[in-house]
């Protein structure tokens, strides 16, 4: 039997932003860090999947939203990723949050928590995930008659605002994630799916949902990374 | 950790693929190089296809210049393929 999902918030620079969370009453608690821009809509039916099926294995999880995503009410313009790496330490901290599970680009919001255990899955480079968003880009200028490039645009983004496939990237995010790297945690599982076949600690037979033209779920994977996660919870 | 292993571009290619239409290994089994892709699989739009690319670069640890992509290579499953083998050798 689960529970309905409720809101909670964290404070972070003086504003409050939304969390989702399912069992919180329940002791073990983890912390979901969704995937970033778009995949976090592709993938956020997957994640509540996910936390619902947490519960059923007496885990308590927290989604908190990104400042400049989803319900956010900061502009995306305006945040930078050392924002978002302090937005998470920010709600792990108002939460007593000691485990975290971060998902593809989420995994570079954590880099800075060392204290904190990490479960990331499909970890992705922030040059990797604006490299598609440019190519949107690109293809949508070139159907509307106009020539860009990776590299003009790359030029353009680092010296001003840009809009990346429906999204107003500010400067200081763009270079940001144009450099950076995953993260090497002390105390971290990496996980991934069965067909990706970088090195990693598991991995977990299902889609990768962050290519799917339209956002999708995949109930046997979202169980799957919940027993995973229960497990190392527990180990 | 779990050692890497060799990835065939074929295989990157079909796994790619899998993923963005979400069909079955078995579905994408039946993919031949005559296998209509943009335009006749409304799945793969620009946005999918620049997905398309960025995933195949990075499981195949290879780059995809802009100049390098046109309507031909996305014809069909064989000129993907092609691609995908032209440019791990490079």
């Amino acid at each position: 039997m689960t529970s309905a999902p409720a809101f909670v918030s964290y404070e972070f620079a003086d504003r409050k932003e939304f969390c989702l969370s399912v069992g919180g009453q329940l002791s073990r608690r983890i912390m979901l860090v969704p995937p970033l821009f778009d995949e976090m809509n592709r993938m956020r039916k997957m994640l509540v999947d996910v936390m619902q099926a947490l519960e059923t294995l007496e885990v308590g999880s927290i989604l908190p939203d990104l400042p400049g995503t989803n319900e956010s009410l900061v502009p995306l313009e305006d945040v930078t990723l050392t924002d978002w790496q302090k937005a998470i330490e920010a709600c792990a901290q108002q939460h007593e949050i000691s485990h975290i599970a971060s998902f593809r680009g989420a995994a570079l919001t954590v880099a800075n928590l060392r204290q904190i255990d990490h479960w990331i899955f499909c970890p992705v480079k922030g040059a990797t995930i604006l490299r598609t968003m440019l190519r949107t880009r690109v293809a949508a200028d070139k159907e509307s008659g106009g020539n860009t490039s990776l590299a003009g645009l790359t030029a353009e983004a680092e010296s001003g605002p840009i809009e990346l496939a429906g999204n107003n990237l500010g400067s200081a995010l763009f270079t940001e994630l144009n450099a950076a790297e995953l993260p090497d945690l002390e105390n971290q599982r990496i996980v991934r799916l069965e067909s990706d076949n970088k090195p990693g600690d598991a991995q977990i037979s299902g889609s990768a949902l962050w290519l799917r033209a339209e956002p999708d779920d995949d109930p046997a994977m979202s169980a799957a990374i919940a027993q995973d996660i229960a497990n190392w919870l527990d180990r | 950790m779990q050692n890497e292993v060799e990835l065939t571009p074929e295989a990157a290619v079909r796994a790619v693929m899998q993923d963005i239409l979400g069909l079955s290994e078995e579905q994408v089994a039946e993919f031949t190089a005559e296998t209509e892709l943009f335009g006749a699989l409304p799945e793969l739009d620009s946005m999918a296809v620049a997905g398309l690319l960025t995933e195949l670069e990075d499981r195949l640890d290879i780059i995809i210049e802009d100049d390098e992509v046109d309507g031909e290579l996305f014809e069909t499953f064989g000129n993907l393929v092609a691609f995908a083998e032209m440019k791990v050798t490079e």
